[in-house]
């Protein structure tokens, strides 16, 4: 399979919005939950959450088409400019029927639903916005992006719950791979911060209710682990084959080299307890990019802090990599900023690139007493340790299971 | 205040563009770039502006400002 480099990196996270401001604060084990101050939450057993706060500081979204999308386009919108800044792209210059939009997400866009759904009851019909159909629906950023920068090529939107946008980032190489587009601005986006949204995912049992100690609430794999916290923010990036990114002599940030999904196939809500199908998505993962388990020198985890959701993915990264397990340094940063659902694999990505740019080990913070036990879980403060191969497993409910295997360039 | 003002006014807050844009003689599409949605949105809000209704056949993005006073004015006017 050709070659696919990542080339630019937008990030808009409540750790920061911007690969510098993010990685800053990554690498200091910040952590960046709060109680939600956006809509009155107390009554929710869960409150709290990542929050972006500053959002327009960093768009030049005008203020016409802000009033017509949701916030998820918004943080779409910011994540692809800082992308194609940061590969130095300037897509005018662009053929614009070879340039295409993947994204992932798990929601929509429910801040703009909600209110215009209150108004059709209070005001009727007359009373909802005519964006409303345009803004909430989960591919409006795709649409967005595409519109702001007219883009007119192959383009498509993943709805796999938390898996999703590592999905995205996979279908994007498949296809960049067949040359069927040029480039492709992969990722997701997710903001979850709304009352509806909210009260979805507090229906779901699995949020952390430790709401008197935000920070401390986010603990994957540790022993007093009661459940994840939700966070909002888009992760994008600039792919395309490496032999263009060299041509152009753009700065190549990582190779794909691996990618694989499959599904349990057991239960709607929760995985496989035994990990088998993550384990078998792994092993594909793998050998597609052409390495053996011991070849992998960090482990981005998933980390959902659920038990049977972090018990099987520790099982089955224990029957891929062996006695390798307890050597390979795994973590899952996604504990200092919330878990950004359909968005979080894109987010897991950036991370890693940005851990083997700095050949620096970002912390699972929380994790006081390992559970279970036998990972070499890097936790409280970032670990030296070069980086040439990393492996990001990202899994969505229901048994949905996504492996991506990146390398330096 | 006129009909050609407040129409003008309407439009300017509600879709968020300058005063200046708004030409009397253009097409609401040619002059700002109106797309299909807003002019749900600006009919609406005329409807409200004016307290009378407006049909989405009178008035489109290819309607020009002098094209609307002139539908709102014969609307008033037959009342």
């Amino acid at each position: 399979m050709e070659k696919i480099a990542i080339t630019g990196i937008g990030v808009v996270a409540p750790s920061g919005i911007g690969r510098r401001q993010f990685w800053a604060n990554i690498k200091a084990g910040r952590s960046f939950v709060k109680e939600i101050t956006r809509f009155d939450s107390s009554k929710y057993p869960a409150h709290i959450a990542g929050q972006i706060d500053d959002l327009e500081k960093y768009s030049r979204v005008s203020e016409r088409l802000l009033k017509k999308i949701d916030t998820f386009s918004h943080m779409a919108l910011i994540a692809s400019e800082l992308a194609l800044e940061d590969a130095g792209i300037d897509i005018k210059k662009e053929d614009p029927n070879l340039v295409g939009i993947f994204l992932g997400n798990a929601l929509g866009g429910w801040m703009y639903a909600e209110t215009e759904l209150r108004d059709l009851y209070i005001e009727g019909r007359q009373g909802v916005s005519p964006y409303m159909a345009s803004a909430w629906f989960p591919a409006a950023p795709q649409g967005q992006v595409s519109i702001y920068y007219g883009i007119k090529g192959f383009s498509k939107t993943v709805v796999a719950d938390r898996a999703s946008s590592l999905m995205a980032i996979g279908y994007a190489r498949k296809t960049l791979a067949k040359n069927k587009l040029s480039m492709i601005l992969a990722g997701g986006m997710e903001a979850p911060v709304t009352p509806y949204a909210l009260l979805c995912c507090n229906t779901y049992g699995s949020l952390s209710q430790n709401n008197s100690a935000p920070e401390k609430a986010y603990r994957p794999f540790d022993r007093k682990r009661d459940g994840f916290v939700i966070g909002e923010g888009a992760g994008i990036m600039v792919m395309e084959s490496l032999e263009r990114a060299k041509k152009r002599q753009g700065k190549i940030s990582a190779i794909i080299s691996g990618y694989a999904t499959n599904c349990d196939g057991i239960d709607r809500i929760n995985p496989d307890s035994s990990g088998a199908q993550l384990a078998r998505a792994i092993k594909m993962a793998l050998l597609e990019a052409e390495l053996k388990p011991e070849d992998i020198d960090y482990i981005s985890l998933d980390g959902l802090a659920v038990d049977i959701w972090d018990k099987s993915e520790v099982s089955a990264i224990k029957s891929v990599f062996g006695k390798q397990a307890q050597n390979i340094p795994a973590s899952c940063p996604k504990s200092m900023f919330g878990n950004l659902l359909g968005a979080s694999g894109a987010l897991d990505l950036i991370i890693a690139i940005l851990a083997m740019e700095h050949d620096l080990v970002p912390p699972t913070i929380n994790l006081d007493e390992p559970d279970p036990n036998g990972l070499n879980y890097i936790r409280q403060d970032a670990k030296e340790h070069k980086i040439d191969k990393a492996m990001i497993i990202s899994r969505g409910r229901g048994g949905i299971n996504s492996v991506l295997v990146v390398e330096k360039a | 205040m006129e009909i050609k003002a407040k129409v003008k006014e309407v439009l300017v807050n509600l879709l968020r563009v300058r005063p200046e844009e708004l030409k009397d003689d253009a097409k609401l599409y040619d002059s700002i770039g109106v797309d299909s949605t807003e002019m749900v949105e600006a009919v609406i809000a005329l409807e409200k502006a004016f307290g009378t209704k407006l049909g989405s056949k009178e008035i489109g993005k290819f309607s020009t400002i002098n094209d609307i006073e002139k539908v709102i004015q014969s609307k008033i006017s037959g009342k």
